[in-house]
Protein backbone atom coordinates (compact mmCIF):
# COMPACT_ATOMS: atom_id res chain seq x y z
CA UNK A 1 0.00 0.00 0.00
CA UNK A 2 1.45 3.14 -1.15
CA UNK A 3 2.28 5.57 2.11
CA UNK A 4 0.05 8.94 2.48
CA UNK A 5 1.83 12.35 2.81
CA UNK A 6 0.83 14.09 5.45
CA UNK A 7 -1.97 16.86 4.00
CA UNK A 8 -3.67 19.67 6.33
CA UNK A 9 -6.82 20.64 5.09
CA UNK A 10 -6.63 24.35 4.98
CA UNK A 11 -9.01 26.80 6.64
CA UNK A 12 -10.36 27.19 3.06
CA UNK A 13 -12.68 26.11 0.59
CA UNK A 14 -12.41 22.29 -0.82
CA UNK A 15 -15.00 20.49 -3.19
CA UNK A 16 -16.52 17.12 -2.46
CA UNK A 17 -15.39 14.76 -5.03
CA UNK A 18 -17.88 13.20 -6.72
CA UNK A 19 -17.55 9.88 -9.44
CA UNK A 20 -18.05 11.96 -12.38
CA UNK A 21 -15.58 14.11 -11.99
CA UNK A 22 -12.59 12.11 -11.24
CA UNK A 23 -11.64 11.47 -14.39
CA UNK A 24 -11.37 15.76 -14.65
CA UNK A 25 -9.47 15.98 -11.38
CA UNK A 26 -6.80 13.40 -12.41
CA UNK A 27 -5.82 14.99 -16.10
CA UNK A 28 -6.44 18.76 -15.15
CA UNK A 29 -5.33 18.83 -11.43
CA UNK A 30 -7.23 22.07 -10.29
CA UNK A 31 -6.52 24.23 -7.46
CA UNK A 32 -9.03 22.60 -5.14
CA UNK A 33 -7.80 23.32 -1.57
CA UNK A 34 -9.27 20.06 -0.39
CA UNK A 35 -11.62 16.97 -1.19
CA UNK A 36 -13.91 15.11 0.66
CA UNK A 37 -15.72 11.77 -0.38
CA UNK A 38 -18.21 9.51 1.21
CA UNK A 39 -16.31 6.88 2.82
CA UNK A 40 -19.15 4.16 1.48
CA UNK A 41 -17.71 4.95 -2.13
CA UNK A 42 -14.52 3.52 -1.04
CA UNK A 43 -15.04 0.69 0.60
CA UNK A 44 -14.82 -1.45 -2.35
CA UNK A 45 -11.82 -2.43 -4.91
CA UNK A 46 -12.71 -0.41 -8.11
CA UNK A 47 -11.35 2.03 -10.37
CA UNK A 48 -12.76 5.04 -8.91
CA UNK A 49 -10.46 4.11 -5.20
CA UNK A 50 -7.37 3.44 -6.61
CA UNK A 51 -8.05 6.99 -8.45
CA UNK A 52 -8.60 8.38 -5.17
CA UNK A 53 -5.31 6.82 -4.21
CA UNK A 54 -3.37 9.56 -6.78
CA UNK A 55 -5.53 12.35 -5.96
CA UNK A 56 -4.63 11.99 -2.01
CA UNK A 57 -0.93 12.06 -2.92
CA UNK A 58 -1.83 16.12 -4.10
CA UNK A 59 -5.14 16.93 -2.35
CA UNK A 60 -5.35 17.09 1.98
CA UNK A 61 -8.63 14.55 2.15
CA UNK A 62 -11.71 14.73 4.47
CA UNK A 63 -13.54 11.29 4.55
CA UNK A 64 -17.35 11.93 5.27
CA UNK A 65 -19.38 8.48 6.31
CA UNK A 66 -23.30 8.69 5.44
CA UNK A 67 -24.01 5.34 6.64
CA UNK A 68 -22.88 4.79 10.24
CA UNK A 69 -26.36 4.80 11.42
CA UNK A 70 -24.60 6.64 15.07
CA UNK A 71 -28.61 7.56 16.40
CA UNK A 72 -29.28 3.57 16.00
CA UNK A 73 -30.94 2.47 19.19
CA UNK A 74 -29.65 -1.39 18.93
CA UNK A 75 -25.98 0.11 18.11
CA UNK A 76 -23.28 0.25 15.71
CA UNK A 77 -22.46 -2.16 12.93
CA UNK A 78 -19.73 -3.41 13.65
CA UNK A 79 -18.85 -4.74 10.30
CA UNK A 80 -19.59 -1.64 8.79
CA UNK A 81 -17.32 0.18 11.16
CA UNK A 82 -14.57 -2.13 10.69
CA UNK A 83 -14.93 -1.15 6.99
CA UNK A 84 -14.96 2.20 7.96
CA UNK A 85 -11.51 1.93 9.84
CA UNK A 86 -10.13 -0.15 6.81
CA UNK A 87 -11.05 3.06 4.42
CA UNK A 88 -9.38 5.39 7.56
CA UNK A 89 -6.02 4.02 7.45
CA UNK A 90 -5.48 3.43 3.62
CA UNK A 91 -6.38 6.93 2.85
CA UNK A 92 -4.98 8.35 6.29
CA UNK A 93 -7.56 11.35 6.05
CA UNK A 94 -6.92 14.89 7.75
CA UNK A 95 -10.69 14.96 8.94
CA UNK A 96 -13.15 11.94 9.45
CA UNK A 97 -16.77 12.99 10.33
CA UNK A 98 -20.05 11.38 10.38
CA UNK A 99 -23.70 12.20 11.18
CA UNK A 100 -26.09 13.08 14.27
CA UNK A 101 -28.87 10.47 12.74
CA UNK A 102 -30.12 7.31 12.38
CA UNK A 103 -30.02 5.38 8.94
CA UNK A 104 -31.21 1.91 9.84
CA UNK A 105 -33.15 -0.04 12.09
CA UNK A 106 -34.10 -4.05 12.63
CA UNK A 107 -31.20 -4.77 9.41
CA UNK A 108 -32.62 -2.29 7.19
CA UNK A 109 -30.97 0.33 5.44
CA UNK A 110 -32.66 3.48 4.90
CA UNK A 111 -30.03 5.28 2.66
CA UNK A 112 -31.67 8.69 4.01
CA UNK A 113 -30.64 10.03 7.88
CA UNK A 114 -33.62 10.55 9.84
CA UNK A 115 -33.43 13.03 13.13
CA UNK A 116 -33.65 11.51 16.68
CA UNK A 117 -35.61 12.16 19.64
CA UNK A 118 -33.40 14.54 21.59
CA UNK A 119 -33.13 13.48 24.89
CA UNK A 120 -30.74 11.69 27.53
CA UNK A 121 -31.76 8.20 26.72
CA UNK A 122 -30.53 9.60 23.25
CA UNK A 123 -27.60 11.06 24.12
CA UNK A 124 -26.35 8.04 26.12
CA UNK A 125 -26.67 6.31 23.24
CA UNK A 126 -24.88 8.32 20.71
CA UNK A 127 -22.37 9.32 23.05
CA UNK A 128 -21.14 5.52 23.54
CA UNK A 129 -21.75 5.50 19.70
CA UNK A 130 -19.13 8.06 18.95
CA UNK A 131 -16.98 6.89 21.89
CA UNK A 132 -16.57 3.30 20.05
CA UNK A 133 -15.75 4.93 16.68
CA UNK A 134 -13.18 7.37 18.13
CA UNK A 135 -11.80 3.97 19.95
CA UNK A 136 -11.56 2.02 16.84
CA UNK A 137 -10.53 4.81 14.68
CA UNK A 138 -8.15 6.01 17.02
CA UNK A 139 -9.09 9.92 16.30
CA UNK A 140 -11.10 12.48 16.60
CA UNK A 141 -14.37 12.70 14.32
CA UNK A 142 -16.86 15.51 13.85
CA UNK A 143 -20.43 14.97 13.97
CA UNK A 144 -22.64 16.70 11.32
CA UNK A 145 -25.75 18.14 12.54
CA UNK A 146 -28.78 17.41 10.17
CA UNK A 147 -31.46 18.78 7.53
CA UNK A 148 -34.72 17.31 8.64
CA UNK A 149 -38.39 17.36 7.43
CA UNK A 150 -39.85 16.33 10.92
CA UNK A 151 -39.36 16.16 14.41
CA UNK A 152 -40.03 13.17 17.32
CA UNK A 153 -42.61 14.30 20.48
CA UNK A 154 -40.82 14.51 24.30
CA UNK A 155 -37.48 16.11 22.93
CA UNK A 156 -36.15 17.55 25.68
CA UNK A 157 -33.41 19.43 24.12
CA UNK A 158 -33.09 21.11 20.99
CA UNK A 159 -30.64 18.79 18.18
CA UNK A 160 -28.05 22.46 18.92
CA UNK A 161 -27.89 21.45 23.00
CA UNK A 162 -27.86 17.70 22.28
CA UNK A 163 -24.79 18.29 19.65
CA UNK A 164 -23.25 20.78 22.51
CA UNK A 165 -23.59 17.86 25.01
CA UNK A 166 -22.83 15.16 22.81
CA UNK A 167 -18.96 17.39 22.16
CA UNK A 168 -19.04 17.20 26.47
CA UNK A 169 -19.10 13.67 27.02
CA UNK A 170 -17.13 12.20 24.00
CA UNK A 171 -14.52 15.50 22.89
CA UNK A 172 -15.95 14.90 19.28
CA UNK A 173 -15.40 17.80 16.85
CA UNK A 174 -19.02 19.35 14.78
CA UNK A 175 -19.29 19.74 11.64
CA UNK A 176 -21.76 22.70 10.74
CA UNK A 177 -23.70 22.14 8.03
CA UNK A 178 -25.12 25.84 7.32
CA UNK A 179 -27.20 24.69 4.50
CA UNK A 180 -28.77 21.69 6.89
CA UNK A 181 -29.41 24.62 9.51
CA UNK A 182 -31.11 26.93 7.77
CA UNK A 183 -33.24 24.12 6.04
CA UNK A 184 -34.48 22.34 9.02
CA UNK A 185 -34.73 25.55 11.09
CA UNK A 186 -37.59 26.86 7.87
CA UNK A 187 -39.05 23.19 7.88
CA UNK A 188 -39.08 22.83 11.59
CA UNK A 189 -39.66 26.60 12.63
CA UNK A 190 -36.33 27.51 14.59
CA UNK A 191 -33.78 30.38 14.85
CA UNK A 192 -30.60 29.73 13.03
CA UNK A 193 -28.82 32.09 14.34
CA UNK A 194 -29.56 30.63 17.71
CA UNK A 195 -29.15 26.94 16.56
CA UNK A 196 -25.30 28.40 15.48
CA UNK A 197 -24.66 30.11 18.60
CA UNK A 198 -25.82 27.02 20.66
CA UNK A 199 -23.13 25.41 19.43
CA UNK A 200 -19.56 25.52 21.24
CA UNK A 201 -17.25 27.21 18.76
CA UNK A 202 -14.14 26.02 19.43
CA UNK A 203 -15.58 22.38 18.53
CA UNK A 204 -16.68 23.06 15.18
CA UNK A 205 -13.56 22.18 12.74
CA UNK A 206 -15.43 22.10 9.27
CA UNK A 207 -18.54 23.84 7.82
CA UNK A 208 -20.33 22.42 4.91
CA UNK A 209 -22.57 24.60 2.09
CA UNK A 210 -24.62 23.00 -0.34
CA UNK A 211 -27.84 24.28 -2.19
CA UNK A 212 -31.54 23.29 -1.47
CA UNK A 213 -34.90 22.67 -3.58
CA UNK A 214 -38.03 24.74 -2.54
CA UNK A 215 -40.95 22.56 -2.51
CA UNK A 216 -44.78 23.68 -2.26
CA UNK A 217 -46.62 20.75 -1.03
CA UNK A 218 -50.43 22.59 -0.67
CA UNK A 219 -49.47 25.37 2.07
CA UNK A 220 -47.00 24.10 3.31
CA UNK A 221 -43.23 25.22 2.00
CA UNK A 222 -40.42 22.67 2.79
CA UNK A 223 -36.83 23.10 1.43
CA UNK A 224 -34.94 19.84 0.66
CA UNK A 225 -31.71 19.41 1.08
CA UNK A 226 -31.07 18.22 -2.16
CA UNK A 227 -27.48 19.31 -3.11
CA UNK A 228 -28.42 19.63 -6.46
CA UNK A 229 -28.05 23.65 -7.31
CA UNK A 230 -25.73 26.61 -6.14
CA UNK A 231 -25.43 27.42 -2.47
CA UNK A 232 -28.71 30.07 -2.23
CA UNK A 233 -27.84 33.55 -1.18
CA UNK A 234 -29.81 32.80 2.00
CA UNK A 235 -27.23 30.49 3.10
CA UNK A 236 -24.07 32.68 1.87
CA UNK A 237 -25.83 35.05 4.07
CA UNK A 238 -25.93 32.44 6.98
CA UNK A 239 -22.79 31.28 6.50
CA UNK A 240 -21.04 34.85 6.35
CA UNK A 241 -22.59 35.34 9.63
CA UNK A 242 -21.44 31.83 10.89
CA UNK A 243 -17.79 33.15 10.11
CA UNK A 244 -17.74 36.33 11.38
CA UNK A 245 -18.32 34.94 14.94
CA UNK A 246 -15.64 31.50 14.09
CA UNK A 247 -13.27 33.19 12.03
CA UNK A 248 -12.70 30.95 8.89
CA UNK A 249 -12.71 26.71 8.96
CA UNK A 250 -12.61 24.45 5.86
CA UNK A 251 -15.27 25.14 4.14
CA UNK A 252 -17.04 22.14 1.63
CA UNK A 253 -19.18 22.66 -1.26
CA UNK A 254 -21.01 19.64 -1.43
CA UNK A 255 -23.27 18.69 -4.65
CA UNK A 256 -24.61 15.25 -5.17
CA UNK A 257 -27.52 15.76 -7.73
CA UNK A 258 -27.44 17.15 -10.96
CA UNK A 259 -24.26 17.78 -10.85
CA UNK A 260 -22.80 20.81 -12.72
CA UNK A 261 -19.70 21.40 -14.98
CA UNK A 262 -16.47 21.24 -12.50
CA UNK A 263 -15.83 24.80 -13.36
CA UNK A 264 -19.18 25.75 -11.53
CA UNK A 265 -18.20 23.71 -8.65
CA UNK A 266 -14.91 25.11 -8.57
CA UNK A 267 -16.63 28.58 -8.92
CA UNK A 268 -18.74 28.05 -5.83
CA UNK A 269 -15.35 27.06 -3.70
CA UNK A 270 -13.74 30.34 -4.86
CA UNK A 271 -17.32 32.52 -3.92
CA UNK A 272 -16.72 30.78 -0.56
CA UNK A 273 -12.73 31.96 -0.09
CA UNK A 274 -13.70 35.34 -1.73
CA UNK A 275 -16.38 35.99 1.11
CA UNK A 276 -13.89 34.43 4.05
CA UNK A 277 -11.72 37.29 2.66
CA UNK A 278 -13.62 39.59 2.64
CA UNK A 279 -14.61 39.40 6.04
CA UNK A 280 -11.29 38.74 7.41
CA UNK A 281 -10.17 42.21 5.82
CA UNK A 282 -12.91 44.06 7.18
CA UNK A 283 -12.08 42.40 11.20
CA UNK A 284 -8.45 43.28 10.67
CA UNK A 285 -9.71 46.76 9.69
CA UNK A 286 -12.12 47.39 12.46
CA UNK A 287 -12.51 48.60 15.72
CA UNK A 288 -13.73 46.34 18.51
CA UNK A 289 -16.88 48.07 18.89
CA UNK A 290 -17.63 47.26 15.27
CA UNK A 291 -16.54 43.53 15.67
CA UNK A 292 -19.13 43.66 18.39
CA UNK A 293 -21.87 45.04 16.30
CA UNK A 294 -20.82 42.66 13.28
CA UNK A 295 -21.22 39.48 16.19
CA UNK A 296 -25.42 41.21 16.96
CA UNK A 297 -26.42 41.40 13.46
CA UNK A 298 -28.95 40.15 11.60
CA UNK A 299 -27.18 37.99 8.41
CA UNK A 300 -28.34 39.83 5.41
CA UNK A 301 -25.32 39.52 2.98
CA UNK A 302 -25.77 37.66 -0.28
CA UNK A 303 -22.43 38.63 -1.78
CA UNK A 304 -18.81 38.58 -0.95
CA UNK A 305 -18.89 42.31 -0.04
CA UNK A 306 -19.83 43.57 2.97
CA UNK A 307 -22.57 46.02 2.56
CA UNK A 308 -22.60 47.87 5.64
CA UNK A 309 -20.13 50.28 6.03
CA UNK A 310 -17.31 48.79 7.74
CA UNK A 311 -13.39 49.81 7.29
CA UNK A 312 -11.45 47.56 4.83
CA UNK A 313 -8.12 47.17 3.99
CA UNK A 314 -8.89 46.53 0.58
CA UNK A 315 -8.58 49.78 -1.44
CA UNK A 316 -11.58 48.90 -3.85
CA UNK A 317 -14.06 48.09 -0.75
CA UNK A 318 -12.80 50.19 1.57
CA UNK A 319 -13.52 53.38 -1.73
CA UNK A 320 -16.93 51.29 -1.74
CA UNK A 321 -17.70 52.02 1.58
CA UNK A 322 -16.81 55.34 1.55
CA UNK A 323 -19.13 55.66 -0.72
CA UNK A 324 -21.58 53.45 0.86
CA UNK A 325 -21.81 55.13 4.28
CA UNK A 326 -22.01 58.54 3.06
CA UNK A 327 -25.80 56.83 1.88
CA UNK A 328 -26.52 54.68 4.79
CA UNK A 329 -24.98 57.15 6.82
CA UNK A 330 -24.21 55.26 10.14
CA UNK A 331 -23.58 58.82 10.33
CA UNK A 332 -22.23 58.70 14.82
CA UNK A 333 -19.56 56.70 14.28
CA UNK A 334 -16.80 58.90 13.34
CA UNK A 335 -13.75 57.53 12.86
CA UNK A 336 -15.09 54.36 11.17
CA UNK A 337 -14.36 55.66 7.74
CA UNK A 338 -10.93 55.78 6.31
CA UNK A 339 -8.88 53.99 8.47
CA UNK A 340 -8.29 51.31 6.85
CA UNK A 341 -5.08 49.09 8.62
CA UNK A 342 -3.56 46.60 7.38
CA UNK B 1 -43.26 7.31 25.71
CA UNK B 2 -41.76 4.46 23.12
CA UNK B 3 -38.55 3.18 23.58
CA UNK B 4 -35.70 5.11 21.20
CA UNK B 5 -35.71 1.39 19.37
CA UNK B 6 -39.31 1.04 19.04
CA UNK B 7 -39.64 4.28 17.80
CA UNK B 8 -37.00 3.68 15.09
CA UNK B 9 -38.40 0.68 14.31
CA UNK B 10 -42.01 1.82 13.75
CA UNK B 11 -40.48 5.01 11.57
CA UNK B 12 -38.36 2.71 9.90
CA UNK B 13 -41.00 0.43 8.91
CA UNK B 14 -43.68 3.47 7.50
CA UNK B 15 -40.42 4.43 5.38
CA UNK B 16 -40.39 1.19 3.76
CA UNK B 17 -43.94 1.78 3.15
CA UNK B 18 -45.58 -1.06 5.66
CA UNK B 19 -48.39 1.38 7.33
CA UNK B 20 -48.12 1.86 10.67
CA UNK B 21 -50.59 2.72 12.92
CA UNK B 22 -49.99 5.60 16.03
CA UNK B 23 -47.69 7.38 13.82
CA UNK B 24 -49.35 10.87 14.22
CA UNK B 25 -48.37 11.48 17.97
CA UNK B 26 -45.28 10.15 17.89
CA UNK B 27 -43.95 13.16 15.15
CA UNK B 28 -44.11 17.07 15.27
CA UNK B 29 -42.93 19.39 12.04
CA UNK B 30 -43.34 23.45 13.27
CA UNK B 31 -46.73 23.98 11.90
CA UNK B 32 -46.98 21.53 8.90
CA UNK B 33 -48.80 17.87 9.00
CA UNK B 34 -45.93 15.62 10.00
CA UNK B 35 -47.55 12.62 8.20
CA UNK B 36 -46.96 14.58 4.78
CA UNK B 37 -43.41 15.42 5.98
CA UNK B 38 -42.74 11.42 6.32
CA UNK B 39 -43.67 11.02 3.08
CA UNK B 40 -40.16 12.83 2.17
CA UNK B 41 -38.81 10.63 3.87
CA UNK B 42 -40.33 7.79 2.13
CA UNK B 43 -39.82 9.54 -0.84
CA UNK B 44 -36.43 10.04 -0.07
CA UNK B 45 -35.38 5.80 0.57
CA UNK B 46 -37.38 5.23 -2.54
CA UNK B 47 -36.30 7.84 -5.37
CA UNK B 48 -32.18 7.17 -3.82
CA UNK B 49 -32.53 3.05 -4.13
CA UNK B 50 -34.55 3.61 -7.36
CA UNK B 51 -31.75 5.48 -8.92
CA UNK B 52 -28.97 2.77 -7.77
CA UNK B 53 -31.02 0.39 -9.34
CA UNK B 54 -31.49 2.10 -12.68
CA UNK B 55 -27.54 2.66 -12.50
CA UNK B 56 -26.91 -0.93 -11.93
CA UNK B 57 -29.14 -2.64 -14.09
CA UNK B 58 -29.35 0.03 -17.14
CA UNK B 59 -30.18 -2.50 -19.89
CA UNK B 60 -32.76 -4.47 -17.98
CA UNK B 61 -34.51 -0.73 -17.89
CA UNK B 62 -34.53 -0.27 -21.25
CA UNK B 63 -35.88 -3.90 -22.11
CA UNK B 64 -38.83 -3.38 -19.49
CA UNK B 65 -39.43 0.27 -19.97
CA UNK B 66 -38.52 2.69 -17.03
CA UNK B 67 -41.76 3.01 -15.66
CA UNK B 68 -42.12 -0.26 -15.01
CA UNK B 69 -38.89 -1.24 -13.79
CA UNK B 70 -39.41 1.83 -11.43
CA UNK B 71 -42.77 0.09 -10.29
CA UNK B 72 -40.46 -3.06 -9.93
CA UNK B 73 -37.93 -1.43 -8.35
CA UNK B 74 -40.47 0.21 -5.67
CA UNK B 75 -41.53 -3.45 -4.59
CA UNK B 76 -38.65 -4.76 -4.64
CA UNK B 77 -37.29 -2.05 -2.04
CA UNK B 78 -39.97 -2.37 0.27
CA UNK B 79 -39.60 -6.10 0.03
CA UNK B 80 -35.59 -5.98 -0.11
CA UNK B 81 -33.91 -2.67 1.85
CA UNK B 82 -30.59 -2.41 1.46
CA UNK B 83 -29.06 -5.02 4.64
CA UNK B 84 -25.82 -2.48 5.08
CA UNK B 85 -24.77 1.05 3.69
CA UNK B 86 -22.76 -0.07 1.02
CA UNK B 87 -24.64 0.84 -1.58
CA UNK B 88 -22.53 -0.80 -4.91
CA UNK B 89 -24.00 -4.13 -3.03
CA UNK B 90 -27.38 -3.41 -2.98
CA UNK B 91 -29.31 -5.36 -5.67
CA UNK B 92 -27.87 -8.73 -5.68
CA UNK B 93 -31.14 -10.26 -4.76
CA UNK B 94 -33.12 -8.13 -8.09
CA UNK B 95 -32.36 -10.65 -10.83
CA UNK B 96 -34.23 -13.27 -8.57
CA UNK B 97 -36.99 -11.17 -7.52
CA UNK B 98 -37.28 -10.15 -11.66
CA UNK B 99 -38.11 -13.49 -12.53
CA UNK B 100 -41.32 -14.13 -10.59
CA UNK B 101 -42.24 -10.51 -10.74
CA UNK B 102 -45.84 -9.38 -12.15
CA UNK B 103 -45.51 -10.58 -15.87
CA UNK B 104 -42.18 -10.83 -16.32
CA UNK B 105 -41.84 -14.77 -15.91
CA UNK B 106 -43.13 -14.66 -19.25
CA UNK B 107 -40.14 -13.34 -20.37
CA UNK B 108 -37.32 -14.84 -18.18
CA UNK B 109 -34.28 -13.39 -20.65
CA UNK B 110 -35.17 -10.13 -18.22
CA UNK B 111 -34.11 -11.78 -15.27
CA UNK B 112 -31.37 -13.32 -17.13
CA UNK B 113 -30.30 -9.61 -18.65
CA UNK B 114 -29.99 -8.65 -14.84
CA UNK B 115 -27.78 -11.38 -13.67
CA UNK B 116 -25.15 -10.19 -16.13
CA UNK B 117 -25.87 -6.76 -15.43
CA UNK B 118 -25.15 -7.72 -11.38
CA UNK B 119 -22.26 -9.72 -12.24
CA UNK B 120 -20.96 -6.36 -14.17
CA UNK B 121 -21.64 -4.25 -10.87
CA UNK B 122 -19.58 -6.93 -8.86
CA UNK B 123 -16.41 -7.14 -11.38
CA UNK B 124 -16.58 -3.33 -11.27
CA UNK B 125 -16.06 -3.12 -7.67
CA UNK B 126 -13.59 -5.78 -7.31
CA UNK B 127 -9.91 -5.02 -7.74
CA UNK B 128 -8.05 -5.34 -11.06
CA UNK B 129 -4.39 -6.76 -10.25
CA UNK B 130 -1.47 -6.75 -12.34
CA UNK B 131 -1.49 -9.88 -14.72
CA UNK B 132 1.41 -12.61 -14.75
CA UNK B 133 3.46 -13.23 -17.76
CA UNK B 134 2.89 -16.68 -19.73
CA UNK B 135 6.63 -16.44 -20.15
CA UNK B 136 7.15 -17.05 -16.11
CA UNK B 137 5.22 -20.29 -16.69
CA UNK B 138 7.72 -22.33 -19.15
CA UNK B 139 10.56 -21.34 -16.86
CA UNK B 140 9.04 -23.50 -13.46
CA UNK B 141 9.67 -27.18 -12.67
CA UNK B 142 8.39 -30.55 -13.22
CA UNK B 143 5.11 -29.67 -10.06
CA UNK B 144 2.38 -28.45 -11.99
CA UNK B 145 1.62 -24.39 -10.68
CA UNK B 146 -1.68 -22.98 -9.58
CA UNK B 147 -2.77 -20.02 -10.96
CA UNK B 148 -4.77 -17.77 -9.38
CA UNK B 149 -6.85 -15.81 -11.41
CA UNK B 150 -8.46 -12.14 -11.59
CA UNK B 151 -10.59 -11.16 -8.43
CA UNK B 152 -12.66 -9.19 -10.39
CA UNK B 153 -13.51 -12.49 -13.03
CA UNK B 154 -17.34 -13.46 -12.79
CA UNK B 155 -19.00 -16.14 -15.03
CA UNK B 156 -22.75 -15.79 -16.44
CA UNK B 157 -24.32 -18.96 -17.86
CA UNK B 158 -27.62 -18.51 -19.44
CA UNK B 159 -29.77 -20.51 -21.67
CA UNK B 160 -30.44 -16.96 -23.25
CA UNK B 161 -27.95 -14.95 -25.76
CA UNK B 162 -27.93 -12.46 -23.14
CA UNK B 163 -24.63 -11.20 -23.77
CA UNK B 164 -26.33 -10.28 -27.41
CA UNK B 165 -29.19 -8.87 -25.93
CA UNK B 166 -26.95 -6.81 -23.92
CA UNK B 167 -23.93 -5.78 -26.56
CA UNK B 168 -27.26 -4.80 -28.77
CA UNK B 169 -28.33 -1.90 -26.20
CA UNK B 170 -24.73 -0.45 -25.83
CA UNK B 171 -24.52 2.72 -27.91
CA UNK B 172 -22.08 0.98 -30.61
CA UNK B 173 -24.97 -2.20 -30.39
CA UNK B 174 -26.95 -2.95 -33.35
CA UNK B 175 -30.73 -3.49 -32.13
CA UNK B 176 -31.91 -4.48 -35.68
CA UNK B 177 -29.97 -7.52 -35.88
CA UNK B 178 -31.02 -9.20 -32.95
CA UNK B 179 -32.99 -11.72 -33.33
CA UNK B 180 -34.78 -12.28 -29.62
CA UNK B 181 -36.27 -15.34 -30.69
CA UNK B 182 -33.25 -17.34 -31.37
CA UNK B 183 -32.83 -19.08 -27.75
CA UNK B 184 -29.41 -20.05 -27.85
CA UNK B 185 -26.90 -20.40 -24.34
CA UNK B 186 -24.31 -18.39 -23.70
CA UNK B 187 -21.96 -18.54 -21.24
CA UNK B 188 -19.81 -15.50 -20.54
CA UNK B 189 -16.80 -14.38 -18.74
CA UNK B 190 -16.17 -10.99 -17.44
CA UNK B 191 -13.81 -9.01 -15.56
CA UNK B 192 -12.79 -5.81 -14.80
CA UNK B 193 -10.00 -4.11 -16.77
CA UNK B 194 -9.23 -0.49 -15.69
CA UNK B 195 -12.28 1.47 -15.94
CA UNK B 196 -14.26 -1.37 -17.93
CA UNK B 197 -15.13 -4.17 -17.84
CA UNK B 198 -13.89 -7.35 -20.64
CA UNK B 199 -16.07 -10.25 -21.87
CA UNK B 200 -15.36 -13.33 -23.28
CA UNK B 201 -18.22 -15.70 -24.85
CA UNK B 202 -16.95 -19.18 -24.23
CA UNK B 203 -17.47 -22.59 -25.07
CA UNK B 204 -18.93 -25.09 -22.40
CA UNK B 205 -15.03 -27.10 -21.78
CA UNK B 206 -13.16 -23.62 -21.77
CA UNK B 207 -16.10 -22.05 -19.32
CA UNK B 208 -15.58 -25.03 -17.30
CA UNK B 209 -12.02 -24.77 -16.95
CA UNK B 210 -11.94 -21.28 -16.09
CA UNK B 211 -14.37 -21.44 -13.82
CA UNK B 212 -13.31 -24.64 -12.38
CA UNK B 213 -9.93 -22.40 -12.04
CA UNK B 214 -11.31 -19.69 -10.68
CA UNK B 215 -13.35 -21.54 -7.82
CA UNK B 216 -9.62 -23.21 -6.73
CA UNK B 217 -9.87 -26.71 -7.96
CA UNK B 218 -6.41 -26.70 -9.62
CA UNK B 219 -5.48 -26.70 -12.84
CA UNK B 220 -5.05 -30.99 -13.28
CA UNK B 221 -8.88 -30.88 -12.22
CA UNK B 222 -9.77 -28.05 -14.35
CA UNK B 223 -8.06 -29.60 -17.58
CA UNK B 224 -9.97 -33.45 -16.12
CA UNK B 225 -13.47 -30.80 -15.64
CA UNK B 226 -13.00 -29.32 -19.12
CA UNK B 227 -12.11 -32.53 -20.78
CA UNK B 228 -15.47 -34.22 -20.28
CA UNK B 229 -17.38 -31.24 -22.07
CA UNK B 230 -15.08 -31.47 -24.91
CA UNK B 231 -12.50 -34.51 -25.53
CA UNK B 232 -10.65 -32.61 -27.68
CA UNK B 233 -10.37 -29.55 -25.16
CA UNK B 234 -7.02 -27.63 -26.51
CA UNK B 235 -5.13 -27.13 -23.23
CA UNK B 236 -2.56 -25.05 -24.45
CA UNK B 237 -4.30 -23.33 -26.54
CA UNK B 238 -6.87 -22.78 -23.49
CA UNK B 239 -4.05 -21.20 -21.21
CA UNK B 240 -2.30 -18.98 -23.98
CA UNK B 241 -5.87 -17.25 -24.27
CA UNK B 242 -5.77 -16.84 -20.19
CA UNK B 243 -3.29 -15.43 -20.23
CA UNK B 244 -3.50 -13.25 -22.87
CA UNK B 245 -6.56 -12.16 -21.29
CA UNK B 246 -4.60 -10.88 -18.43
CA UNK B 247 -6.70 -13.43 -16.24
CA UNK B 248 -3.51 -15.17 -14.32
CA UNK B 249 -2.36 -12.70 -11.62
CA UNK B 250 0.24 -15.04 -10.02
CA UNK B 251 2.15 -18.32 -10.48
CA UNK B 252 2.29 -20.41 -7.47
CA UNK B 253 4.36 -23.92 -7.54
CA UNK B 254 3.30 -26.15 -5.23
CA UNK B 255 6.22 -27.72 -3.58
CA UNK B 256 4.74 -31.14 -1.95
CA UNK B 257 7.28 -33.05 -4.33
Amino acid sequence: MTRMPQLTIPKAAGIGLRSPHIAEMLTRRPSAGWLEVHAENYMGNSAQVAALETLRQIYPLSVHGVGLSLGSANGLDRDHLKRLAKVVSRFEPDLVSEHLAWSAADGAYLNDLLPLRYDEAALAIVADNVMLVQDTLKRHVQIENLSAYLEFTNSTMTEAEFLAALVKRTGCGLLLDINNVYVSAHNLGFDAARFIDTLPADAIGEIHLAGHAVNKIGNDTVLIDDHGSRVPPAVWSLYASAIRKLGPRPTLIEWDTALPTFEVLLGEAMWADMLVASIEFARRGSTPATTRNHAGRQPSIVVPFDRKPSPSSMPVLAAFETVRSNGFAEAHQPGRNGHAHA
Amino acid sequence: MLTLECLQHTVARAILGVPQFGLSPLLEAGGADPIQRLRIYQNNTRASLTSTLIAVFPVTTRLVDERFFRYAAGAFISFHPPSEPRLVRYGAEFPNFLRTFDGLSEMPFVAEIARLEWAIAEALDAASLPAADIGALKATGEAVPELPLQPSLRFVISHWPVMSIWSAHQESGDLDRLDASTRNPERVALWRSGDNVRFALLTSAEFSFRSSLKAGLGLERAVARALTHDPMFDVAGALVRLFRDELVIDIRNNRND
